[in-house]
């Protein structure tokens, strides 16, 4: 392939942080209604390039969604060739179904608790590792490093971990004189160990984004707010926080999708009890269609959190764009 | 003296994360001692196996398949990353510079069908896919990989592209140059950065992926590498130190292409964050 | 980019490599849309049945080298597994049963009574694998004889003698000796789905009348008399006899509990007890029968553990009754269910039970315990098996109280009732 001259095309950092200084949020919204005119001009044609991408979706992803949408009229036991239609009983059913609720709170919970630990502690991590340290590189590597391991396998880690008769934990409590802990049986307990494991995990992404939001940030801005008396926290807050601003966006997107979509932990950690107590809308999802044979019921459940999916990114994308333009 | 407090500030920050690797470390080490020990061996997890027993691995290999698994994940998990690469930023590309009305409702289609949980889709996908001959086929699940991993790359790619300056495209187009052309010559060369989070983010969860290849890839011979851990545990057995000697095998060329591609990842997730 | 097309390169030339590899392996793995009988074994890849399983199929295969049959493991989603393969249509032409091959699986199934080897089906199988009709639909490999598996030398321990076991107030008092110990009397898994359903399954037999039992089965559902199989769990919880990490607790740390002796008792099948042999190969473990609630004799529970049905749309039936036929035959049956660690399925076979054979002396040979079915597979509605899991669950975590449980009972017994028989 004939490349110009890469060198010449790449934004150079420093031009890229001066849009980021100058106009934080380079987004349709507030650009000046000109350029985005004489975008539109180049055609529909180019709409083409996401045609296979759209092809794939409407085959693997929305066919079989849509195909859910008629199970859940059904009494469907999941397996069996014959099945009856119930009407909208299912929907009726998961309206008064504590279960349902309680594990709707689990996945906000598991959403929210797990993104804002990663942020806080993957900003503090790379701030930390912003600085000049010995052995910084091999930090980095090492908070990333269990990223790269599947769920599974690091859940059952720590599954074993807090095992009641042979977990390391509790010989460690055991050493200390006192009495093992039955560290999963309860289910408040067991929720805040899970969001642990998973942010500790994945925190390693949120710190690489922040490192990259922070060495993106030009020195210039801190010597010159250091001529004016401002340190530490202050600068904190009037240089560090607005500018990172795009990089807690897309941290937070990411974060917020793996702790709703959170499975495989629960599944091995607590396998979603004590009773349901621990579920998320997706581990239940699982439950009920296959271990109660209800596949009817858990496709309507499966429609209800699509359209919770739907409202909760329309709801998303009018925060992230109103917080655009006030910026 | 505000050299001192910054020096003692250093050693404070240096302790924190010395501790943090440590924590982070911990699951690691119980997984290497846990490989290493035979099942007899009920001494507790901290305690480092008193031999080099290798048993595990043997079992892992032998018995469990495990290179030929990490050779079917390596051919998915290579294909099919690179397909998300180039369907992803193709997509993107109309998505980040033609902000249209339908543009903009396909954004957000596509956010959402990231949250799609795969057990939701699984009956009726695998319905169709045996329809279609699929099962136990590589095309089948590097199809259901792509289609699962493109829309986050498509929200990455996109989220790039918004950061590049339009001023070169723009002369590009006075100079007649179509948008092939355009996105051939200038868009793809400049999103290696971007690539590299993009494959890592992908080619980890396809790899590691269990809730859809598993049922895709059932017969042993085209299993990928989480079904094969997997195997080790069943209703009435299971065998945790070949399990843990499995994952160890499994965890090896992540890391190596990580490390590979490491050094362009700080970069692209630089551009990443200043879109 | 350029590293991209290197590491696509390098992994094609491994993998291709590997395949190539693969493809000339065992005789239980390779197979690429030939025309094969795929066997669903629902064994883990490195369990000792499945080794045994694929040496006798070896052998098969040098007597009829135009049958391909392939074994394939299983994880723990393996009725997951089966359930997504049966609502596809895309059947596996031999598949393990784990004690369903009626209740669940009978219409997928091809019957099976007429084959030569049905003459020496073991009759304590024929409530809980035979239909009204006489009809069965799987091929017992073994035969699950299960009741109260101990640690003897915890019992040692505490002073406890299994012979003096008779009732469950014996039991209490001998529960109540091994907590003195400090040790856990009852270990139960309750995040797998199902050990928390034995201790009902296994204590339920004994709550009921013949009558009562005969009117479980016509659809009227005997509520007092099933509220003392669960008053009896909530009593132990009580009184603290359940691991106290017993929402979170996996099999496999029933297996560990079992076998270190901190745990005394365990309801369970007894593959339980090989697994705790693999992690302590000195331990003393056997089985005792379960004391009845309503004052009678004890009883084992018995019923289908490994069996293989053939699908009734699979296209190579013959071939798959064939090699059934050969699994059937008594050095192959006995070699099979030895490895399982339980007695043989059929009657022709040869029971060696390595470490519970004199536990079987004692209660099957000597005591000619009484051998009864699965409470909820003949007694209750199909589906129910769920419920009692859930239910039992419940009681143990203190989620809902006995009559809250009860009325789940109660109320799906009558809906799936309804729906099924």
């Amino acid at each position: 392939m004939p490349f110009l001259p890469a060198q010449q095309l790449r934004p150079r950092r420093t031009d890229v942080a001066e849009t980021v200084i100058t106009k934080p949020s380079p987004l349709p919204a507030t650009k000046p209604p000109q350029p985005a005119g004489r975008r539109r001009r180049r055609g529909g044609l180019v709409n083409l390039l996401y045609v296979p991408a759209l092809l794939l979706f409407a085959v693997f992803t929305v066919y079989p969604l849509i195909s859910g949408v008629g199970l859940s009229f059904t009494n469907w036991d999941g397996y069996s060739p014959e099945k009856a239609m119930v009407g909208l009983a299912n929907y009726t059913r998961l309206f008064s179904d504590d279960t349902f609720r309680m594990v709707l709170i689990n996945t906000v919970v598991y959403g929210l608790g797990s993104t804002i630990f990663q942020q806080v502690f993957g900003l503090g991590l790379a701030m930390a590792l912003d600085r000049p340290l010995r052995g910084r590189g091999a930090a980095r590597a090492i908070i990333y490093l269990p990223v790269l391991v599947s769920p599974v396998i690091m859940g059952t880690m720590y599954y074993l971990l807090f095992g009641y008769n042979n977990g390391a934990f509790n010989d460690v409590v055991t050493f200390f004189g006192m009495d093992r802990v039955a560290w999963l049986s309860n289910s408040t307990a067991s929720i805040a160990i899970i969001v642990a494991v998973n942010t500790l995990q994945f925190v390693g992404i949120s710190m690489i984004i922040y490192l990259a939001g922070l060495q993106s940030i030009p020195s210039e801005y801190y010597e010159a707010s250091m001529l004016d008396g401002a340190r530490g926290w202050k600068q904190f807050t009037n240089i560090t926080l607005p500018l990172l601003q795009p990089a807690f966006a897309t941290s937070i997107v990411l974060n917020l999708i793996g702790g709703l979509k959170l499975f495989d932990v629960i599944k091995v950690m607590t396998g979603g009890g004590p009773g349901y107590s621990t579920n998320s809308v997706s581990t239940l999802i699982g439950v009920v269609y296959f271990d109660n044979q209800s596949a009817g019921y858990a496709s309507a459940m499966g429609v209800v959190l699509f359209l919770m999916i739907v409202l909760f990114t329309l709801v998303l994308n009018s925060l992230l764009n109103r917080r655009r333009l006030e910026a | 003296m505000h050299l001192s407090t910054n020096r003692l500030f250093n050693a404070v920050v240096g302790v924190v994360l010395l501790l943090a690797a440590l924590i982070q470390l911990v699951p690691f080490y119980v997984a290497v001692t846990t490989a290493f020990k035979p099942v007899t061996d009920l001494s507790s997890q901290l305690v480092p196996p008193h031999e080099l027993f290798l048993g595990n691995f043997l079992t892992a290999l032998n018995q469990g398949n495990i290179l030929r698994a990490v050779g079917n994940s390596i051919l998915i998990t290579v294909i099919s990353t690179v397909l998300v690469c180039l369907l992803g930023s193709m997509a993107a590309y109309p998505l980040a510079r033609r902000l249209t009305a339908v543009n903009k409702t396909v954004s957000l289609v596509i956010v959402g069908l990231i949250m799609v949980p795969p057990l939701s889709i699984l009956v009726p996908l695998y319905t169709m896919m045996n329809q279609l001959h699929a099962i136990n086929s590589y095309w089948g699940v590097i199809a259901v990989m792509v289609t699962g991993h493109l829309p986050l790359a498509i929200f990455l790619y996109s989220a790039f592209m918004r950061s590049l300056p339009l001023s070169i495209e723009e002369a590009a187009t006075v100079d007649g140059a179509n948008m092939l052309q355009i996105l051939f010559r200038i868009i793809f060369p400049v999103l290696k950065p971007v690539t590299a989070p993009v494959i890592i983010l992908s080619g980890v969860s396809i790899w590691n992926e269990f809730s859809l290849s598993g049922y895709l890839l059932a017969k042993p011979s085209v299993q990928t590498i989480a079904p094969a851990i997997g195997s080790f545990f069943s209703q009435q057995s299971s065998n945790l130190g070949a399990a843990a000697a499995a994952s160890l095998i499994a965890v090896i060329p992540v890391l190596v292409a990580y490390l590979f591609l490491q050094k362009y990842f700080i970069k692209g997730m630089v551009a990443g964050a200043e879109k | 980019m350029k590293s991209r097309w290197t590491l696509l390169a390098a992994g094609a030339v491994i993998s291709l490599s590997l395949a190539g590899c693969g493809a000339s392996g065992d005789a239980g793995s390779s197979s690429e849309g030939d025309g094969s009988i795929e066997v669903q074994t629902g064994l883990a890849v490195d369990s000792k049945l499945l080794g045994t399983l694929k040496e006798v199929t070896n052998s098969f295969q040098q007597a009829n080298p135009n049958v391909k049959i392939n074994l394939v493991p299983s994880t723990t989603t393996y009725e997951k597994d089966m359930k997504v393969r049966l609502a596809s249509g895309n059947v596996p032409d031999i598949w393990w049963t784990h004690g369903w091959s009626r209740d669940r699986y009978s219409k997928f199934l091809l019957p099976l009574q007429n084959e030569a080897w049905a003459a020496n089906f073991n009759p304590a199988l024929s409530d809980a694998m035979k239909d009204d009709a006489g009809a069965f639909y799987a091929l017992p490999i073994d035969t699950d004889i299960a009741g109260i598996i101990y640690n003897k030398d915890v019992l040692d321990k505490a002073g406890v003698n299994i012979a003096d076991i008779k009732t469950w107030d014996d039991f209490d008092s001998a529960a109540a000796a091994v907590k003195a110990q400090g040790i856990t009397p009852i270990t139960v898994s309750g995040k797998a789905n199902g050990p928390a359903g034995n201790l009902t399954d296994w204590i339920a037999p004994g709550a009921f009348s013949k009558d009562e039992l005969a009117q479980l089965k016509k659809g009227t559902f005997v509520g007092d008399k099933y509220k003392t199989v669960l008053d009896l769990v909530a009593k132990w919880r009580d009184q603290g006899y359940f691991n106290p990490d017993y929402a979170s607790a996996a099999t496999t740390d029933m297996d560990h509990a079992l076998a270190q002796g901190q745990a005394a008792f365990i309801f369970s099948q007894n593959n339980r007890v090989n697994n705790a042999l693999q992690y302590s190969p000195n331990a003393h473990l056997g089985y005792m029968p379960i004391p009845s609630l309503t004052g009678g004799s004890g009883y084992l529970v018995g019923g289908e553990m490994n069996a293989y049905g053939i699908s009734k749309t699979s296209a190579h039936a013959e071939d798959a009754k064939k090699f059934l036929a050969y699994l059937a035959e008594p050095a192959n049956e006995s070699k099979l269910a030895q490895s399982a660690g339980s007695a043989p399925g059929l009657t022709n076979a040869t029971p060696n039970m390595g470490a519970l054979q004199a536990s079987y002396d004692q209660w099957m040979t000597q005591a000619k315990t009484t051998l009864v079915p699965y409470f909820d597979r003949v007694y209750l509605p199909n589906g129910m098996w769920n419920t009692v899991v859930t239910t039992t669950d419940s009681v143990i975590t203190k989620q809902s109280s006995v009559d809250a449980a009860l009325g789940q009972v109660e109320s799906d017994f009558k809906s799936l009732y309804g729906q099924g028989k």
